[in-house]
């Protein structure tokens, strides 16, 4: 090979790298991280995108040096030299990206297993998931509730324990980077540790059915004194009794059914204003609350045209108690306030 | 073989000469008109076979349409319509002791365009009625993306419901799979192994007759589930339990749609697998093989090995609906991860059934359009081998996030990492291959260097899901939506294209319009990048896949997306008018326009009725450029006697 091939193809190969390079560093592949794992997620990714470039400049460089320099004259017919192998070089393009690839695994091994060590004295919560909506529950905190949000305080370990009552989803929060499917049968774990205060998605993005694109909540990380705050309130409200309104969110109807004064507008199932619930119950020839009390209990029993019978869990008369039913037809029928 | 040869030379006489079959009437000649009544006949028998039972075990409704559909529909119906067509035909003769009427497999060669919708046992028919039908269906497909892709130009709901959206994307990446890159493949290699392996036809003719019309069959459940009560199968291509068992009736189009189509795949790759080990012409040595042999020999055995285990998959989650069992019910003991651990069992060797024989095309191109044998032969036919092996040990790499044993990831990272040497050793003598070359940048080149630099994108985004904790980040989000496209469209598409360019004027006898063909490529060049690229981006910053509706800060990339998604789609539209208008009216083709060496181009374009009226004598390797007075293989006269000897 002549030495001015190789400067050249040096150069074709320096330029797509930088070039490559700048579409890795000035665009911000990955969102701020706000948790320990994520720092080590981000560790890995860019350890793994060093190597990847230089892979790519290789193969583009050989690629636009070849196309300009080997393209054939019009009219030329000849063959090129018969060059059948080399075996010293193959030798190299074997050994070589084995080398990287095995560097990319044991990064990757360690970072796992640090990503997995929930350490001493983890915070334990509880994450439900059913169609279309999250449920966290704290077994430290006399098994607290909270259908809302999921609040974390902040730098402390936290060991989610993940269940799904329904089919499979998947628990997501981007910029803490961990991700876990929620297995029906069986008990996921998943460790993150919050390292930035501030209010987060929560994604479903495993393909859970109708609602599956809205089945959303958010991660509020808050300073630990914060988070002791949180726990006494909420605790203060559940001991006198569960309101209508936090049975409402904590079972999830948010997550299919619109109601204007819980904020939701969710369009998977019928809208739970009052008017539609009276005209409802008035098709189905049934006293107001009598009809509200059996739509939660049995769902299929009446279906509102333009709606699909066997889409709302039908197991909402074992998972909730007769207090917190009663609650939720109070909520959505009793008289207004 | 001998068999084989015997047959052929039973059948000689007819060559040249339009065979007329006795005439029989309309209604009992095979053909498309006999199948559609005896299809009818067929469904009525199932709906009998249902109907009886519940009647005798007295359950209600005794009409269950669902069953019905099913069992009529999905099972009896396409068997009926098979016989109907003619496929069983030659073989029940046979079974009834009657005498065998050649008509009844149509012999060779098609006079009209007529006699593509027949059963016809010719490999150069079925290999072009495989690439029509495979396109048909591209097509299809490709508008499912284009409905919602507009739904997903904007945040919020426009066009559509939820369900039909998840139907769309579901249909058009079973479609994409089953019936467009796995077959579209299996059409290329129809038309071109026997040819290139010396040899008149395929192993079992008529097994290959059965094996492409059963994919039909598939293609049409896939769609005709949009008409299903509920909508079309929704739970994407992967269809897993216990959502699947869950959905309205359109899933069991899915589950059965699957099973036609892998019946279809694995008796052509037994086909194929004997056609090499048994019909290679004198000379051929398996160190001689082109490439593209190797690469379906190797795909062959992928099909066989895996294919059985998508095919358990399915029934299971059909037998948890129709018959409640409980394969995948956790409160009745099911198993739920089971599931995806059998369906990636197939699933991920499906990755390489559909990237090997473009690996295979990709090697013939390059070579002949450099002018230069292939770099390392041996080392890039081994390495196919290595993949076939690697391949099967991956498959959990799917389930990073999916909750199986801990212990299981860290060993499938390590294999899913290292199936990256191979297919690095590939490209490396790709690129090897081209330098020093007199490179020909002909639309079939143009393809095969497009399809080079994008696979080593998304095989450079398959690192980084390979590492455990990037994927955990990255699964699930539109980070695999843009790394599957870079795979499958950039990688495998990219070289469908390269193929059916390359082996045009063999197949057709004409030549394709090169300023069309090159139009083509830069404007889906262009406009794939700009489609797939940004979703990369999207993923990792926060955008799940399978979503009909994000949030408001992904609106205007995925507008960008969109736009460019359209204009691939018109791109295709440019394909089709030069294959159209070429294969009508083009120039005639030379027997070798490219110079190559392999067989296929030592003969008429397109070949004689039975591809070689000599047998060649194979001499030396397929890709013997630059070395003066190299040959692939001599035709002396004399050979056809020896071998009938």
């Amino acid at each position: 090979m002549r030495r001015g091939a190789i400067v050249r193809m040096v150069a074709i190969g320096v330029v797509v790298g930088v070039a490559v390079t700048l579409v890795a560093v000035l665009i911000p592949w990955l969102p701020d991280s706000a948790s320990k794992e994520m720092d080590r997620i981000t560790f890995t990714y860019w350890f793994a995108t060093v190597i990847c470039i230089a892979i790519f400049a290789l193969v583009a460089a050989v690629i636009l040096y070849s196309v300009r320099t080997f393209k054939v004259q019009p009219g030329d017919e000849s063959d090129g030299p018969p060059i059948h192998g080399h075996t010293g070089l193959e030798i190299v393009w074997t050994v070589i990206p084995a080398v990287l690839v095995v560097a990319i695994g044991v990064v990757s091994a360690v970072v796992l297993a640090q990503n997995g060590d929930a350490g001493t004295n983890p915070l334990q919560v509880r994450i439900v998931g059913q169609q279309f909506a999250w449920r966290f529950e704290y077994p430290d905190e006399d098994d607290l509730r909270s259908g809302r949000e999921l609040v974390l305080p902040l730098g402390r370990n936290v060991e989610l324990e993940l269940v799904s009552v329904d089919v499979i989803h998947s628990f997501w929060v981007p910029e803490m980077g961990q991700k876990q499917d929620l297995v029906p049968g069986t008990l996921q774990r998943l460790v993150i540790t919050p390292t930035r205060l501030g209010s987060f998605p929560i994604i479903c993005t495993e393909l859970c059915g109708l609602g599956h694109s809205t089945m959303r909540s958010l991660v509020r990380v808050v300073r630990p004194a914060e988070f002791d705050r949180w726990v006494e309130e909420t605790r203060a409200g559940a001991a006198g009794g569960d309101s209508g309104e936090g049975v409402f969110a904590s079972a999830g109807c948010g997550g299919c059914h619109a109601l204007e004064k819980a904020g939701t507008n969710a369009q998977i199932g019928p809208p739970l204003e009052r008017a539609e619930l009276e005209r409802a119950a008035e098709e189905a020839g049934q006293p107001l609350e009598q009809f509200v009390e059996e739509s939660i209990v049995d769902p299929n029993k009446v279906i509102r045209s333009n709606y699909r019978r066997g889409v709302m869990p039908e197991t909402y008369g074992d998972t909730l108690s007769q207090e917190q039913i009663d609650a939720l037809v109070a909520y959505l029928a009793g008289a207004e306030e | 073989m001998t068999a084989t040869v015997e047959h052929e030379t039973h059948e000689t006489p007819h060559v040249g000469t339009h065979y007329r079959p006795p005439q029989r009437g309309i209604l009992m000649r095979p053909g498309l008109i006999r199948a559609a009544w005896v299809a009818g006949l067929f469904f009525l028998l199932g709906m009998y076979i249902v109907v009886t039972l519940r009647w005798i075990a007295g359950w209600d409704p005794v009409y269950d349409w669902e069953l019905i559909v099913l069992v009529g529909g999905m099972v009896t119906g396409p068997i009926g319509f098979l016989l109907g067509l003619g496929a069983f035909d030659y073989w029940l003769y046979w079974i009834a002791g009657r005498p065998t009427r050649p008509e009844d497999h149509s012999g060779h060669g098609a006079q009209t365009w007529k006699d593509y919708f027949r059963v016809n046992t010719d490999h150069k028919v079925i290999g072009i009625q495989y690439l029509a039908t495979t396109l048909v269906f591209f097509v299809v497909g490709g508008m499912a993306a284009m409905v919602f892709r507009a739904e997903l130009a904007q945040p919020g709901m426009q066009f559509m419901d939820t369900q039909t959206f998840n139907g769309l994307i579901s249909v058009h990446a079973a479609l994409m799979i089953f019936l467009f890159i796995i077959p579209a493949f299996a059409g290329l290699a129809n038309f071109a192994v026997p040819l290139m392996l010396g040899a008149p036809d395929m192993a079992f003719p008529r097994l290959n007759a059965l094996s492409y019309w059963l994919l039909p069959i598939a293609g049409i459940m896939f769609v005709a589930s949009f008409l299903a009560p509920g909508g079309a199968f929704a739970t994407g291509w992967t269809s897993y339990a216990p959502l699947a068992s869950e959905q309205p009736f359109g899933q069991v189009f899915f589950n059965m749609g699957v099973q036609w189509a892998g019946a279809s795949s694995i008796l052509t790759a037994l086909n194929f697998l004997v056609t090499i080990i048994t019909m290679r012409a004198p000379g051929m040595t398996f160190w001689r093989m082109p490439l593209l042999v190797w690469a379906n020999f190797t795909t062959s055995l992928l099909v066989v090995i895996a294919t059985p285990f998508i095919a358990g998959s399915q029934f299971f989650v059909m037998f948890d609906r129709v018959m409640h069992t409980s394969f995948f019910v956790p409160d009745e003991g099911g198993y739920v991860l089971g599931y995806q651990h059998i369906f990636w069992f197939y699933s991920h060797p499906a990755v390489y059934i559909m990237m090997l024989p473009g690996f295979g095309i990709v090697s013939e191109v390059i070579s002949t359009m450099s002018r230069k044998p292939i770099f390392g032969y041996r080392l890039m036919a081994l390495s196919l081998i290595g993949i076939l092996v690697l391949g099967f040990s991956v498959w959990a790499h799917h389930m990073f996030v999916a909750g199986m044993a801990d212990w299981l990831r860290v060993p499938m990272m390590v294999t899913t990492l290292l199936i990256a040497v191979p297919t690095g050793i590939k490209v490396f003598s790709w690129l090897a291959t081209l330098w020093e070359g007199k490179l020909h940048l002909t639309t079939p080149m143009l393809w095969a260097l497009g399809f080079v630099s994008m696979f080593v994108i998304g095989g450079l985004s398959g690192i980084f899901l390979g590492s455990v904790p990037i994927d955990i980040h990255a699964s699930d989000t539109y980070f695999i939506v843009a790394h599957i496209h870079y795979v499958l469209f950039g990688g495998s598409v990219f070289t469908i294209f390269a193929g059916i360019y390359y082996w045009f004027p063999k197949m057709t006898g004409r030549m394709y319009d090169e300023r069309l063909g090159k139009l083509h490529f830069w404007l889906t060049f262009v406009s794939f990048n700009v489609t797939f690229f940004p979703m990369h981006w999207v993923g990792l910053v926060g955008m799940p896949r399978r979503v009909a509706d994000y949030a408001e800060e992904f609106g205007n990339l995925n507008l960008v997306v969109s736009i460019a998604a359209f204009v691939l789609g018109a791109s295709v539209v440019i394909f089709f008018y030069n294959m159209i208008v070429s294969w009508a009216r083009g120039p005639i083709a030379p027997p070798n326009p490219w110079r190559a060496m392999t067989l296929e181009w030592q003969v008429s374009s397109p070949p004689p009725i039975f591809n070689f009226d000599e047998i060649p004598q194979v001499v030396a390797g397929p890709y013997e450029y630059g070395v003066p007075g190299a040959r692939h293989a001599v035709m002396h006269g004399g050979a056809l006697q020896e071998a009938k000897v």
